[in-house]
């Protein structure tokens, strides 16, 4: 039934007169998508492999395809399927026009945006995308979609990816592709303020958190938007207003603490599963990386701390009956 | 009577204060690290970060010098506890400094060009200088060049058992500089042992 909708025609309309709750309903719905259709949708799927893929690049199906474009796609049947769309047919998002080569002229613009069937979650998004440092950019929200992020054909839920190292590489990928990249950057790149007609310069993404120790490091255990995020309860998703550099977060303690933000955001599904494992506290963080002042073990601390204690008594207390041995001398030799 | 003698070199007494220097700021930026928390501000937590990594590697330096000064002067050999008779001389110190000190007699051992150290001395300056810190400066390098580190242990970060070793070796460490800070009272008067450590010259 899900597949028919989205394949529809009438789905934009639908979405236009208000079909809002429908949609997201179908959207959920798909979580039990059953075998039966993956089956059908994976067999239907291999007709676009048969081209788009680095097999069908390195020995193509047939003389009059344009492999520079097919190229430059990072799709691939092994990234596609266990991806978060991987059980779809391409065709529910891209139409009817891709079923036949050449393509059809006008198939891009039949391509599915993402309020068709994530309505409610679109709801919620976009305040917060609006507020975003890319939103509020001139003439940059135009270009500036949910694909510029997400890609659909690879892109895993946190919940799903589970080991933080693949979180982290899939998230700062999606930045660091204009970040850390003056080509793709220009192509987005706002005029600069006192310079129209002249395209803002890609500041250098290490030199601009040169105040970060281990830059590196960071850019590997931490996303982007752990810092370039506002805070969010606890448990609820995270919040997609991209911050400026004035407002994004700059202590090291809001991670580096036994209280560490870590715990709401790159490992907030799995808190759920902290055991204190062998007593340290955010075992789920040790797991992964060793977080200096988040990472601690009480009781080791409290025995350390103790010994220390122990040893100054210790010294003082000597101290002061040398004194008081050394005066009593004093009072018995006069 | 009082003798004098010339027992350190400048160089050992150059070397003993760049380390103490060091060593203390080590430990305050290192609590301030592991301890780190937004209501506990002793140094704020980057800048703990920066000190403590220029610190460090200012020790590590240090202690390669000393290694290689000890080696080419033989200072090292004051530092090895030499038999026979170690353990009855430890006895004998332990039991001065349980007892002895406060009754006001005087040292059991006198201090030589020879032998710096006495035995109780000798076995735990051995202790820390050739054990403890080579792991201590190790595993802050290791922490400094992550990547040389471990990938995996028992299922928790690699760095964990850098981590751990750090931690309890720099607590080890300022233990014994709190005993030995105090244990520098102990010379002929109270401050004699301090002058020596600036002037190189003994005095009992
Ligand atoms: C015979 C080979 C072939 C098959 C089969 C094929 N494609 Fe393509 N496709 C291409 C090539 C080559 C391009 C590069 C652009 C062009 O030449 O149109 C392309 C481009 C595309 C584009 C990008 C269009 C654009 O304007 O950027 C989409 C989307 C696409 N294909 C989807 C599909 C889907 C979905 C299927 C399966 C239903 C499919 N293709 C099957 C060869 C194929
Ligand atoms: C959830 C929706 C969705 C599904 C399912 C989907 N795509 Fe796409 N695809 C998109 C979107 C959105 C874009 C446009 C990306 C952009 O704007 O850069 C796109 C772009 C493309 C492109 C253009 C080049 C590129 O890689 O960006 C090709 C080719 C393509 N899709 C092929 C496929 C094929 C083949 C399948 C099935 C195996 C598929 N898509 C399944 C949403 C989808
Ligand atoms: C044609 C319908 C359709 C379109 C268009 C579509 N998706 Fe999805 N999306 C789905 C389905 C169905 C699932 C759930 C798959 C599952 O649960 O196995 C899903 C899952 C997801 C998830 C996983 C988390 C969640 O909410 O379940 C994300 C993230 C996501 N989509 C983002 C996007 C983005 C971004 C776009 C636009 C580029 C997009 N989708 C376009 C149908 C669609
Ligand atoms: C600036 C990059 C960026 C843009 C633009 C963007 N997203 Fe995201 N989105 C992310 C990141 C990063 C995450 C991962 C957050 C997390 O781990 O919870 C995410 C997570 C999500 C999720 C999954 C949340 C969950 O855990 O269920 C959905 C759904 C989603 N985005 C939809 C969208 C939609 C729809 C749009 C367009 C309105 C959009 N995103 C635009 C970066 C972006
Ligand atoms: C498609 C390219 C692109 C992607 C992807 C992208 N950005 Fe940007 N970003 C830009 C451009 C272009 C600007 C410059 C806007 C300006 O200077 O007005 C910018 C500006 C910014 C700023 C600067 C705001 C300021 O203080 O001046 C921040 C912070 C930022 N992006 C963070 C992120 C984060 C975090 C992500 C990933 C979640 C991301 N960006 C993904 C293109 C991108
Ligand atoms: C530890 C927190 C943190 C992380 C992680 C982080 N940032 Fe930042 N970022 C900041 C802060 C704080 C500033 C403001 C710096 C300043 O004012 O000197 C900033 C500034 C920026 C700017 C503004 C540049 C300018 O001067 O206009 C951009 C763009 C940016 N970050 C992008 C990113 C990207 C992309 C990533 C992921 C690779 C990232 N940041 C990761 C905290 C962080
Ligand atoms: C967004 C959370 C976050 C913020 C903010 C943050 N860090 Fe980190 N930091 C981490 C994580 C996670 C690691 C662990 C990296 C690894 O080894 O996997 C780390 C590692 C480090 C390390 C290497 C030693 C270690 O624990 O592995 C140093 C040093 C460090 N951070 C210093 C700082 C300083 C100084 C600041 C503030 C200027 C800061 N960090 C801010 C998350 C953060």
């Amino acid at each position: 039934m899900f597949i028919s909708w989205c394949k529809s025609a009438a789905v934009p309309i639908l979405v236009l007169t208000g079909s809002v709750w429908a949609f997201s309903v179908l959207a959920a719905e798909a979580a039990s998508i059953d075998t039966a259709t993956i089956e059908k949708n994976r067999k239907a799927n291999e007709a676009c492999f048969a081209c788009h893929s680095a097999a069908a690049i390195n020995k193509p199906p047939r003389a009059d395809l344009d492999l520079g474009k097919l190229k430059e796609s990072r799709l691939q049947p092994e990234d596609f399927t266990p991806s978060d769309h991987g059980v779809m047919d391409c065709r529910q998002c891209h139409g009817r026009g891709y079923d036949d080569f050449p393509h059809s002229v006008t198939g891009k613009d039949e391509t599915s945006p993402c309020t068709e069937c994530h309505a409610a979650k679109v709801l919620r998004l976009e305040p917060q995308f609006n507020g975003s440092v890319h939103a509020k950019a001139k003439g940059l929200k135009e270009k500036f979609t949910c694909s510029t992020c997400h890609n659909a054909h690879i892109n895993i839920v946190a919940l799903k990816l589970k080991e933080p190292h693949k979180i982290v590489a899939q998230d700062n990928h999606g930045c660091l592709e204009c970040h850390n990249s003056d080509e793709t950057f220009a192509k987005f790149s706002p005029d600069g303020e006192k310079t129209p007609g002249v395209k803002k310069k890609r500041p250098d993404i290490d030199t601009i958190h040169e105040w970060l120790p281990n830059t590196r490091l960071h850019w590997q255990a931490v996303r982007c938007v752990e810092c370039h995020t506002p805070e969010v309860a606890a448990g609820k998703m995270l919040s997609h207003e991209i911050l400026n550099k004035e407002k994004a977060e700059k202590k090291c303690v809001t991670c580096h603490s036994a209280n560490s933000s870590l715990k709401t955001r790159l490992y907030r599904h799995m808190v759920k599963d902290e055991q204190q494992k062998y007593g340290f506290t955010n075992s789920v963080i040790l797991s992964n990386s060793y977080v200096i002042g988040a990472t601690r073990h009480p009781l080791l601390d409290s025995t350390v701390i103790g010994l220390v204690i122990l040893t100054l008594l210790g010294v003082l207390a000597h101290g002061a009956i040398r004194i008081i041995c050394a005066i009593r001398r004093k009072e018995n030799s006069q | 009577m009082s003798t004098r003698i010339y027992l350190l070199p400048l160089w050992i007494r150059i070397w003993h204060w760049t380390n103490a220097l060091l060593i203390v700021t080590l430990a305050v930026t290192g609590v301030s690290l592991h301890f780190a928390d937004p209501g506990l501000p002793l140094v704020e937590f980057s800048l703990a970060a920066r000190i403590h990594d220029i610190a460090g590697v200012s020790l590590v330096v240090a202690y390669a010098l000393f290694t290689i000064a000890n080696i080419v002067s033989g200072n090292w050999w004051q530092y090895v506890p030499k038999p026979p008779g170690i353990l009855e001389r430890c006895w004998r110190q332990t039991k001065w400094y349980c007892l002895g000190i406060f009754k006001g007699e005087p040292h059991p051992y006198r201090v030589t060009e020879e032998a710096n150290f006495n035995a109780l001395q000798a076995l735990s300056y051995w202790g820390i200088m050739y054990v403890v810190m080579p792991v201590m400066l190790a595993t802050g390098l290791l922490f400094l060049f992550p990547q040389f580190a471990p990938d995996r242990f028992f299922g928790f970060d690699g760095l964990l058992p850098v981590a751990v070793l750090h931690y309890l070796t720099g607590a080890a460490i300022m233990m014994f500089m709190i005993a030995h800070i105090y244990l520098g009272t102990t010379g002929h008067t109270a401050t004699s042992m301090f002058k020596t450590m600036i002037t190189g010259w003994h005095e009992d």
